[in-house]
C-alpha cells in the first residue's frame, strides 16, 4: 500500500516463506528466505482467515509455532495459491 | 483584568473575511507543491485519525472530511495526508486579524479563517461601503506580503493565494456572513442598507447555523430558502423549532442583525524613571532600561498580551531628548527580546546628553499564547505542534545526510481489520 513515492508504507506486511508440513499438514521445517532452515518443535494455536469473498477471496490458515531453540513465529498459508507466509499476529 | 478595559467596541454594520480551508492554505503556503497536488489534512484532536479539511483536488476525487484514512486512500490513491499544526494555524490567523485591525479597530474573530470587521464609522475616513472594502481587501493582500509590518517586510507574514479569500457587507454579521459566502474567490458582495430582505430571500436554509437534523426537516416541510421560511408566521416556526427556529426566522427575514464585537485591545502602558543625577553612562542606562521593562511586564494590563511595539524615549540635560521605537517582528513577553532592539539603538545612536529622566511605553500588543491557542482544538494539539517544530531541525538534519527523512508517523488506517498488514501503515514524516 503506497501513496505516491514512498508515502504511506504498510506495516506487518508478511514475508514469504517454505515450509515443509508433516503428514498432518502442519508445519514442521521452515526455511526463510535467508536460506536457513529451522526445524518446528511445537505447534500451537491454529486460527483460519476468510475475507473479502465478494472481490478477491483472501482465505488464510494461520498456525503459530515455537522453533527448534526457542523462537516463537506465526505462519500462515494462503489457501488459494499454497504458498507460506509468516507475520506477526 | 477587566477592570483595567473598557466595554468592547460595537458595530452594526459588518464586513465578514473568509478564508475557506484555512489551514489548508497555510500548508500551502508553506509547501506551495500542494497547490497542484490532491491533498488533505489530518484531524488534529480525533482518536481514529480521519481526514479534516480537503483539498479541491481531492474533494474532485471524492474525498470528504470525516472520512478515515483508509477511504481517503481508496478514493484517492495520490493523496497527500498532511499532519496539522494548530499552532501555525492561529500565528497565521493573528496576523490575518492584525491587519484587519489596521483598516478598523472592531475585529472580531469567528472560527479560524473567519472573521467579522465592524465599519460604523468608518465612512469619513475611507468613503462609501465600496472603499471600505476595497480598504479592507488591500490590508489583506498587504498582509500576505508582510506590508503592514514595516519590521517583516523582508519576509511574508502571511501568504495565501489572493484569490483565497471572500468579503462579504451587510447589516449584522448574518448577512455579511451569507454575502461572504456567496462571493467568488477574492471578491466581495455588497448588501446595501434596505436591501437585506431581497438579498436574503433567495438564499437557501443551509446559510442558517442548523443542525443537519434540523436541515432535513425544514426540507421536509417543502423549506428550501429564506424566502420561504420567512414568509411563514414566526409563531409557526417557533411551534417547530423552539427557541432555534426563533433565531432562524429572524435571520432569515432580515429582522435581528447581531453587531460585531471587536477584542479589547490594552492601552498603552509607560513606565519612567527619574535619575537623582542625569547619567550618561551606558551600561546603567541599559539597567535602568531592562528594570523599566520589566516593571512594564508585570503591569496588569499586560496580562494575556504580548508586546509587539515599544518605545523608550529620554529627557536630556538642556531641553534635549532620544527616542528608541521597536516593532517586534514575534510578539514577546520576554523581557530580554524585548529590550534586545532598544539596546542595539542605545549602542548605535546613543543619547547626545546625560539622561534626566527614562520612559519605556508598550504601544502595541498581541493576542498571549492562551488566546492564541483558542483556535488549537485542545491543549493537547498545541503540544504535539511544539513536539514537531523541535523535531523540523532534527529532521532537516536526517534529510540532508541521508537524502530522505528517516522518521515516520503510524498512523491508523483500518485498525479493524482481520488482516494484520491492512490495520497501520507508515507516512513520511515532514515537517
Amino acid at each position: 500500500m503506497r501513496n505516491g513515492p514512498d508515502r504511506l508504507r504498510a506495516l506487518n506486511v508478511p514475508q514469504r516463506v517454505q515450509v515443509e508440513v508433516d503428514g498432518r499438514g502442519t508445519p514442521a521445517i521452515v526455511k526463510r528466505e535467508t536460506g536457513s532452515a529451522t526445524r518446528v518443535e511445537a505447534v500451537g494455536e491454529m486460527w483460519r482467515i476468510n475475507d473479502e469473498w465478494w472481490r478477491q477471496p483472501i482465505v488464510r490458515h494461520y498456525v503459530e509455532v515455537v522453533l527448534e531453540g526457542g523462537g516463537r513465529l506465526v505462519l500462515f498459508e494462503d489457501q488459494i495459491t499454497g504458498e507460506w507466509w509468516m507475520q506477526k499476529p | 483584568m477587566d477592570r483595567y478595559l473598557s466595554p468592547p467596541p460595537t458595530s452594526s454594520v459588518a464586513v465578514c473575511v473568509w478564508i475557506p480551508l484555512f489551514a489548508l492554505r497555510c500548508e500551502e503556503a508553506r509547501r506551495p507543491e500542494l497547490a497542484s497536488q490532491p491533498s488533505a489534512l489530518l484531524a488534529p484532536d480525533a482518536s481514529r485519525r480521519v481526514v479534516w479539511q480537503v483539498s479541491p483536488l481531492a474533494r474532485h476525487a471524492g474525498v470528504r472530511p470525516g472520512m478515515t484514512v483508509s477511504q481517503a486512500i481508496g478514493l484517492c490513491p495520490a493523496l497527500r495526508l498532511c499532519e496539522p499544526d494548530p499552532v501555525h494555524y492561529d500565528e497565521r490567523f493573528a496576523l490575518l486579524l492584525a491587519a484587519l485591525a489596521r483598516v478598523s479597530p472592531v475585529v472580531e474573530p469567528a472560527e479560524l479563517g473567519l472573521a467579522y470587521v465592524g465599519t460604523d464609522g468608518l465612512e469619513g475616513l475611507y468613503g462609501g461601503p465600496e472603499q471600505i472594502v476595497e480598504a479592507i481587501k488591500r490590508g489583506m493582500r498587504n498582509a500576505e506580503r508582510g506590508a503592514f509590518d514595516p519590521a517583516s517586510s523582508s519576509s511574508s507574514a502571511f501568504r495565501v493565494p489572493r484569490s483565497a479569500f471572500r468579503v462579504g457587507w451587510g447589516q449584522g454579521k448574518f448577512v455579511a456572513w451569507v454575502a461572504a459566502t456567496r462571493a467568488k474567490p477574492g471578491c466581495a458582495i455588497i448588501v446595501h442598507a434596505g436591501e437585506e430582505g431581497k438579498f436574503l430571500a433567495a438564499q437557501p436554509v443551509a446559510v442558517l447555523p442548523l443542525d443537519p437534523d434540523a436541515h432535513r426537516r425544514l426540507r421536509q416541510l417543502g423549506l428550501r430558502t429564506l424566502g420561504q421560511l420567512a414568509a411563514l408566521p414566526e409563531e409557526a416556526i417557533v411551534s417547530q423549532f423552539g427557541r432555534a427556529g426563533r433565531r432562524w426566522w429572524r435571520l432569515a427575514a432580515g429582522a435581528t442583525a447581531e453587531p460585531v464585537v471587536g477584542r479589547v485591545l490594552p492601552e498603552p502602558i509607560s513606565v519612567s524613571l527619574t535619575f537623582f543625577t542625569p547619567v550618561a553612562d551606558r551600561e546603567m542606562l541599559v539597567l535602568a532600561l531592562e528594570r523599566l521593562i520589566e516593571r512594564a511586564l508585570r503591569h496588569p494590563r499586560r496580562t494575556g498580551w504580548r508586546v509587539q511595539a515599544v518605545r523608550a524615549r529620554a529627557e536630556l540635560e538642556r531641553a534635549a531628548s532620544w527616542l528608541a521605537a521597536a516593532t517586534l517582528k514575534d510578539p514577546s513577553a520576554d523581557r530580554d527580546h524585548i529590550a534586545a532592539p532598544l539596546k542595539t539603538r542605545l549602542a548605535q545612536a546613543p543619547p547626545a546628553g546625560a539622561v534626566e529622566r527614562l520612559v519605556v511605553e508598550f504601544t502595541a500588543f498581541a493576542p498571549g499564547t492562551a488566546e492564541l491557542q483558542l483556535f488549537a482544538r485542545d491543549a493537547g494539539a498545541a503540544a504535539r505542534a511544539g513536539q514537531r517544530r523541535a523535531l523540523r531541525s532534527a529532521v532537516q538534519e536526517i534529510t540532508l545526510r541521508l537524502k530522505r527523512p528517516m522518521l515516520h508517523h503510524v498512523i491508523e488506517v483500518q485498525p479493524w481489520s482481520r488482516l494484520p498488514e491492512r490495520r497501520y501503515a507508515l507516512i513520511d514524516y515532514e515537517p
